[in-house]
């Protein structure tokens, strides 16, 4: 610094540090006449949106009306379920008949979807089962559903046009946006059925706002810190990433965006320490950890406690969960049980690891093998669950004499526990077969270290050396205490090992055919992983243990507890979706709008998601163009050119760049994920680029004054109003596809540019002759997640 | 710097004023001027013990390098049998050595070296490794000559990491504490002693973080013949790297980086040797990157070639490749098979990868599927796996001209009968069964298909590339049977259909033409009789592909059979176990004898290296910020080599480690040991920046500098000796003696389970399992 200073004597400005365009912000004032000491940035104003004059808010809800006629136009068509309805129309359902379910999804949208029908009256009567069910029969009131987002789409363009203004856009520029956001075809297809991604966009959109609002105020100085309007802003920017994340776990991207944002204004705010004094950096750090963690964490935690409370009915997403979690369902709950297991104890056996269920056995055969009776997990309580625990040998009776039969442990003199090392038969009292195993490939994973598990022998029958299972406690996982040394019911986790084998009892997530219906696989594996292994005992019942003998539960999880298994059981299902789909597509195919995704089609309609080409490319256009920008501005930095003297240059660079990060942030991530993506995924991304398109504009038409349209207002409104009426034109020739409206042949070839836009113009007729639309079940039905 | 911090940017960019720290990543002290005035007070005073100081370097080297044979070479005979994965390398080099081709997904050069060694002891590769467990002894195989290749590898890699520290210009204690943790370290001991691909990957990585800081102290002198040297032979490691594993990528990103901060330097146009113009500055480029990225891929190319030139016989790898490749390969069975097809013949066509039949039967489709779609209520056409009479089909002409004995040729039309119902095969655009964005596939009458369906019968055989005209074969023609008027292509998936196709594959058409899983081949000609004189067989030439078909060809291959490495293996381990050295993989047991070679690292030594990783970035974040406020607690030669030269080897651990996370193959400890060379540097580097301070003269001198004084002096770097002249090593020895101690100690401690020898005790398996590590015979 003592070298840059000496550098250039006498220069009315000072020189530029030589500082990367991180620190554009940071950098003290340049002019001489109102250099400031401290972290302003120079060259801005003051944007908040509740300072714009009243002209401006007449745009805005012109703005907004425009958008209403544009989304609301026939909501009420397709009457019938369309595309991914089928699983958030469903979900509607499930929250108000309260039966539980599991989706990768975090709740909130959900639940606003919810709200609609429950407020129009809807009684969760009506399933969504399949694509094509008539809405109308059944009274469904799925426009009240549609209507969310719908208004989540309507206010889309409001929120874009506040965030030009915030950024210092003329009212022009700001209009040219929201007219961008009214006229996309893809955006608006989205917000017309009830799908997430509409509720998803205003979220992100909401935060941008909020985010660039405080933005503004942070740079205007120390003066404006911790005023109403920053502290105002910063609070709905938390709000806003908890909306955004609690409705899809994409809105991580948007708290990447602000987190790393924030992290440069930390870091200039360190480096002034002529006023920014350890304790000022402190209150500015914890203001922000509050608002931008604490906030976001409560309220998505907050959704997941209504998710709960709504849900108290067990349901299709049990299976998910763990048993604990699924005890906390009503009628899921259990009875105490003696926590005492004896020899003579009749007891069910559940598998750990998978979700499987019961050790169950029925009296059918394997068709493969040694054909002798099936042993499964079954999921569900029933008679065959039960097996009755005997010892290896026959107890002896006072005289030394053995007793005989399976009631023989019933009425010992002491309490035969069972403890670690014991070796047990397992008796199935239903069918008198005891749990066998034995050197025969099981009839699906027909690998060498894998045997065959069976139940074996007659009523009577002593058994033979192959129904030994020496039982084997693992510590780690069983609860501390007795537990550890003898058998528990639930809190003791066992293996049981086959004595002559070696093998152990198993099961993995594999069903049997139709003949054991569908139920899980057991086999006995020689080097199977511990989880699969792992087995524990639910119900418990023995004559010796009374109405007085210690009982045990399921430990209730509590909050946390259900909601961090939730979490991660969301993680592991939204990373198992990998299966390619007909209609999904990869990033790098989305910036270019390669190709859309089929919705729905009945006879001569059809609902294609595809983006309003113009909108979809310029905004690519403008990213790129950043990106040039950007690397020329970067070497002519190294080569000491000293663009970044000048004030609008510098504030172009870091305005648009914090618009092309957040296109960046929402769209590079997507190349790291294995799972099945669609060309919806980019939506946040195009509004971050859409924004960028229009900070362009306006610093090309209103602020750079090297160009000379800065003098001549007209050409900014003149262009504005001209690339508006311009993508409205592209708007109105895609129409059809988006509103699933009449269309002909001839209309559809002519906008079908190129083959890998697929929807199928055949199903078009010659002619707009009118063909009432008949019930026919239509013929694409890709599903979505 | 206090006088200097009078503005908040100032301090900002402390980096960034001339002369500083900014000068880019390598083992030396960068700043010029600052050489040149330490130079011309320190060399005139103490030639004498500049010189000699080297004397001390080189003892030590020797003893260490003698070390490293001792604990590489020591029993490795033991065992004498087949040991994990040299089922896999020990079975290519006996390939080689037969001539027999191979199919691999890692690239010949490492495998190369196991062959030449096999070939220069005279090995004629008769074993083929099958088993883990296989005894040598009994298969007379030269294994400890395999064996001894990697183990002087291993061994010249303690060298090599020595070197470096040496050349970068750090203190005594330093070279001996970076050395003795790869020298002791079990990890590298124990894939050194095997025959395994790592020895060769870590030895060729830690050559090119040498040659590249050789390479970097001759920046003063650009384009000088030693500089051209440097720049190739760092060009070569790195590509000996890669030829080994594509793991060797990082390599290249580590230097990478390096030329990219280097060469962003040399663009600054304030940078201390004067601004270079632009066209120099292009020299520059264009220097790095003929010699460390042209250079490196002809290199690369080069073992392919090798590769080819070597195996020249049919052997396991041929169905990997294409037919055309097969037709390079002498005794190809596949070829010898081959019949040319002629119109009216009946043919049995199969699917390549699911291995099914194109099979019809009399059931239709049903007219409504479950999800209410409707079909055509076709006759049904289906994949079935097994030889059947209805998977003939006979080749019909487009043009049903009935003359005999004319070969069907590339790109012709034809029409398919299927001869048990003596109906034709048709597509349509009905949706199929599964895809509603594929075409159903069925068949028609013959008088339909005379008739109104006779454009919707008409297929092409698209031979896969084939050349116009070509004749088409069974076996060796690979094709794609393309509906001619809407252009979608035969394909079949592993989903069976439901009952009512009696669970047969569904047969449909793609869109997409491109996917390989649309390749059919012809596998018989039933109409032939045995002895029919076109199934004669004639000696056939082996033809050639230009090198660059082949290698592309291979390329794709392998790197397509690389992505379906995912399967789970009981001993992988994901990234952020390996610092904390979690959990080991076992290579091999003895019953008997209750030995085991359990793979594990030495777990003193790396928690000693990944301890001294966070306290770097925990240094460098502490500097950072305190820079920010405007605190400066560092003088600036310490600043300098804490960024640049120490900054170097953390971003080699930091591009040899962070990349895996993003790796969705299995992975295993092995992957860690090129990180854990560089976490070693680091290490060294670190203690001696902890226990030795540079003097108050240096800078003194360096203040001077930047007051403006024109420095005086010859370009010469400073040896550690000369930096530290009249210092007290003390604390540095100390902490090396220490750390050599604890090294040593775990060392021996986790010895019999590196070298498989002795046999252990319950007891004593139990005490070694530090961190749950899953031994053998703990009971």
């Amino acid at each position: 610094m003592a070298r840059s200073g000496s550098a250039k004597p006498s220069a009315s400005r000072a020189p530029p540090s030589p500082t990367p365009p991180v620190a554009v912000i940071t950098k003290p004032n340049t002019k001489a006449p109102k250099r400031k000491e401290d972290y302003t940035s120079d060259g801005v104003e003051d944007n908040d949106v509740f300072l714009l004059p009243g002209s401006d808010f007449q745009v805005l809800i012109a703005v907004t009306i425009l958008a209403a006629i544009v989304r609301l136009y026939r909501i009420y068509q397709p009457t019938s379920v369309v595309f991914d309805e089928v699983h958030f129309g469903g979900f509607a359902s499930k929250y108000i008949k309260g039966k539980f379910f599991m989706d990768v999804h975090p709740p909130l949208a959900k639940l606003l979807i919810t709200l609609f029908g429950w407020l129009a009256g809807f009684d969760g009567n009506f399933d969504f089962k399949e694509i094509g069910k008539d809405y109308l029969e059944p009274g469904v009131p799925y426009v009240a559903m549609r209507l969310f987002p719908a208004l989540c789409g309507i206010f889309l363009a409001p929120t874009m046009f506040l965030t030009l203004k915030a950024t210092g856009c003329r009212t022009f520029t700001a209009t040219l946006g929201a007219g961008l956001i009214i006229f996309e075809n893809g955006l608006l297809t989205q917000a017309r059925l009830i799908l997430l991604d509409s509720p998803l966009m205003i979220a992100t959109a909401f935060t941008a706002l909020a985010f660039t609002s405080f933005t503004n105020q942070h740079e205007l100085g120390p003066t404006k810190a911790f005023q109403p309007s920053w502290w105002f802003w910063l609070v709905m920017t938390g709000l806003g990433l908890g909306m955004t994340v609690s409705i899809k776990w994409v809105g991580l991207f948007t708290i990447a965006w602000v987190g790393s944002l924030t992290l440069v204004q930390l870091w200039v705010l360190l480096g002034d320490y002529k006023n920014v004094t350890i304790r000022i950096l402190a209150k500015h750090f914890m203001a922000r950890l509050f608002c931008l963690i604490v906030i976001p964490l409560t309220f998505y935690m907050a959704m997941f406690g209504i998710h709960f409370l709504c849900l108290t009915n067990p349901g299709e997403g049990d299976g998910f969960m763990s048993s604990e979690f699924q005890s906390t369902l009503n009628s899921k709950g259990m009875q105490d049980v003696p926590a005492d297991v004896l020899m003579g104890s009749r007891v069910t056996i559940r598998h750990v690891n998978t979700q499987g269920g019961y050790l169950h056995s029925h009296p059918l055969m394997y068709p493969t093998g040694s054909k002798q009776q099936q042993i499964t997990l079954y999921p569900h309580k029933d008679e065959n669950n039960i097996w009755l625990l005997e010892n290896q040998t026959q107890p002896l009776d006072i005289h030394g004499e053995p007793i005989n039969g399976t009631t023989a442990w019933f009425n010992l003199p002491e309490p035969p526990y069972i403890t670690n090392g014991a070796v047990l038969r397992l008796y199935h009292q239903p069918t008198h077969r005891r749990l066998h195993s034995h050197d025969v490939r099981p009839p699906i994973t027909e690998a060498d270290w894998q045997n065959e598990v069976s139940a074996y022998g007659y009523e009577g029958f002593d058994g033979d050396a192959n129904d030994f299972f020496r039982v084997e406690i693992i510590k780690k996982k069983s609860k501390s205490g007795v537990a550890q040394e003898r058998l528990r019911t639930i809190d003791t986790k066992f293996r049981l090992v086959h004595i002559m084998t070696g093998c152990v009892l198993f099961s993995h997530k594999v069903k049997l055919p139709d003949w054991a219906s569908e139920q899980q696989e057991v086999t006995c594996a020689k080097g199977g992983t511990l989880p699969n292994s792992l087995w524990y005992i639910e119900s418990n019942e023995h004559p010796q243990l009374g109405e007085d003998a210690e009982k045990v539960n399921y430990a209730n999880p509590g909050f946390f507890g259900k909601f961090w298994e939730l979490q991660k059981v969301m993680w592991k299902t939204n990373a198992g979706l990998t299966e390619s789909h007909a209609w999904d597509s990869r990033p790098p195919s989305w910036p270019i709008l390669r190709r859309g995704i089929n919705f729905w089609g009945k006879q001569h309609r059809q609902i294609y998601l595809m983006g309003n080409p113009l909108v979809w490319w310029s905004a690519t256009a403008a990213v790129l163009v950043y990106v040039l920008f950007k690397g020329l501005a970067v070497l002519r930095w190294q080569r000491s050119c000293n663009d970044y003297a000048n004030t609008t240059f510098k504030r172009f660079d870091y305005e648009i760049g914090t618009s092309v990060l957040g296109w960046a942030l929402h769209y590079f991530p997507f190349y790291l994920m294995q799972r099945q993506l669609f060309l919806h995924h980019y939506f946040p991304a195009l509004y971050f680029a859409i924004i960028a398109f229009c900070q362009f504009y306006d610093f090309i038409t209103a602020r750079i004054s090297v160009i000379g349209l800065k003098d001549k207002p007209i050409i900014n409104k003149l262009g504005a109003t001209g690339f508006l009426v311009l993508s409205m034109v592209v708007f109105v020739l895609f129409a059809p596809l988006a509103y699933g409206g009449a269309w002909t042949k001839t209309e559809c070839n002519r906008v079908k540019l190129f083959s890998t836009w697929d929807w199928d113009c055949n199903t078009f007729l010659d002619s707009v002759s009118s063909t009432p639309p008949e019930s026919i079940p239509p013929r694409n039905l890709p599903e979505r997640i | 710097m206090a006088a200097t911090t009078a503005t908040p940017q100032g301090s900002v960019r402390q980096r960034n004023v001339a002369g500083s720290s900014k000068k880019t990543k390598d083992g030396v002290s960068s700043d010029v001027e600052v050489d040149k005035v330490a130079n011309s007070k320190v060399v005139k005073s103490v030639p004498a013990a500049a010189a000699g100081s080297e004397r001390d370097y080189k003892i030590v080297m020797f003893f260490v390098t003698a070390l490293a044979f001792l604990t590489r070479f020591w029993g490795i005979s033991h065992p004498n049998e087949v040991v994990f994965d040299e089922v896999h390398f020990g079975k290519f080099a006996s390939y080689y050595l037969e001539k027999t081709y191979f199919f691999d997904v890692h690239p010949p050069f490492g495998k190369l070296l196991f062959a030449f060694m096999g070939w220069l002891v005279g090995y004629d590769g008769h074993f083929h490794f099958e088993n883990i467990g296989d005894s040598y002894i009994a298969n007379k195989v030269p294994y400890v000559a395999f064996r001894s290749l990697p183990a002087i590898l291993g061994a010249l890699t303690v060298s090599v990491v020595y070197l470096i520290m040496w050349e970068s210009g750090y203190s005594l204690p330093a070279c001996l504490i970076a050395a003795s943790l790869v020298l002791l370290d079990n990890a590298h001991i124990g894939q050194t002693r095997l025959i395994l691909l790592d020895a060769t990957l870590v030895f060729a990585m830690a050559c090119s973080l040498l040659c590249y800081i050789k390479f970097y102290k001759l920046r003063h002198e650009p384009f000088s013949r030693k500089w051209w040297k440097w720049l190739v032979l760092t060009g070569f490691a790195l590509s000996c790297d890669i030829s080994t594993k594509y793991v060797g990528l990082f390599a290249f990103i580590t230097i990478g980086s390096a030329v990219v901060i280097d060469l962003w330097d040399l663009l600054d146009i304030k940078r201390p040797g004067g601004a270079l113009s632009l066209p120099d500055f292009g020299k520059h480029f264009a220097a790095r990157a003929f010699g460390l990225i042209i250079l490196p891929f002809i290199f690369y190319l080069f073992w392919f070639q090798v590769h080819f030139a070597i195996l020249t016989r049919s052997g396991p790898g041929d169905d990997f490749m294409t037919p055309e490749f097969q037709e390079t390969l002498s005794d190809n069975v596949m070829l010898a098979n081959a019949i040319t097809i002629d119109y009216y013949d009946t043919i049995t066509l199969r699917h390549k990868e699911t291995k099914t039949y194109l099979h019809s039967h009399p059931d239709r489709y049903p007219l409504r599927y479950d999800d209410g779609r409707v079909s055509s209520q076709g006759q049904q056409v289906t994949g079935y796996p097994y030889n059947d009479t209805n998977n003939y089909w006979q080749v019909l002409p487009a043009d049903d001209d009935p003359k005999l004995g004319r070969h069907v040729r590339n790109h012709e039309l034809v029409r398919l009968r299927h001869l048990v119902t003596d109906t034709i095969l048709l597509s349509h655009d009905v949706a199929s069964p599964y895809y509603p964005t594929n075409q159903e596939f069925t068949t028609a009458t013959i008088t339909d298909a005379k008739g109104d369906r006779a454009a919707d019968t008409l297929f092409e055989i698209r031979i896969d590339s084939g050349k116009p005209n070509q004749e088409f074969k069974s076996i060796s023609g690979h094709f794609k049977l393309i509906h001619n008027p809407s252009k979608v292509a035969m394909w079949t998936h592993t989903t069976p259909l439901p009952d009512w196709a009696h669970k047969q594959q569904e047969i449909n058409g793609n869109k997409q033409l491109a996917p390989a899983s649309n390749v059919w081949f012809v596998e018989d000609i039933p109409s032939l009789l045995e002895d029919d004189p076109r199934r004669a067989k004639v000696e056939r030439k082996v033809k050639t592909l230009p090198f660059l078909r082949k290698w592309f060809e291979l390329q794709r291959s392998m790197f397509w059979h690389n992505n379906q490495l995912t399967s789970s293996h009981p001993y992988a381990s994901y990234p952020y176990q390996w610092p904390f050295l979690l959990r080991g993989v076992s290579f091999w047991t003895q019953n008997d004898t209750r030995q085991q070679i359990y793979f594990l690292g030495n777990p003193i030594g790396w928690w000693i290296a990944s301890s001294v990783l966070a306290i770097y970035a925990g240094i460098i974040l502490a500097d950072q910020f305190s820079l920010r406020r405007g605190v400066d607690a560092l003088d600036h030669r310490s600043r300098s080599r804490l960024y640049n030269s120490t900054g170097f080897f953390f971003l080699a651990w930091a591009t040899h480690y962070f990349p895996f996370y993003v790796m969705g193959r299995q992975l295993f400890l092995h992957h860690y040991l090129p990180a854990h060379l560089a976490s070693a540097l680091v290490t060294g580097a670190l203690v001696e920046f902890v226990f030795s301070a540079d003097s108050v003269e240096h800078e003194a001198a360096y203040q001077a500098i930047k007051a403006g004084k024109k420095p005086v002096a010859a370009k010469r770097h400073l040896t550690a000796r000369e930096r530290f002249a009249g210092q007290s090593m003390l604390g540095s020895w100390v902490a090396a003696l220490v750390i050599f101690t604890l090294t040593f100690a775990g060392w021996y401690f986790f010895l019999p389970l590196t070298y498989g020898y002795p046999g252990l005790t319950i007891e004593q398996v139990l005490r070694r399992k530090w961190l749950g590590y899953d031994l053998h015979f703990a009971k």
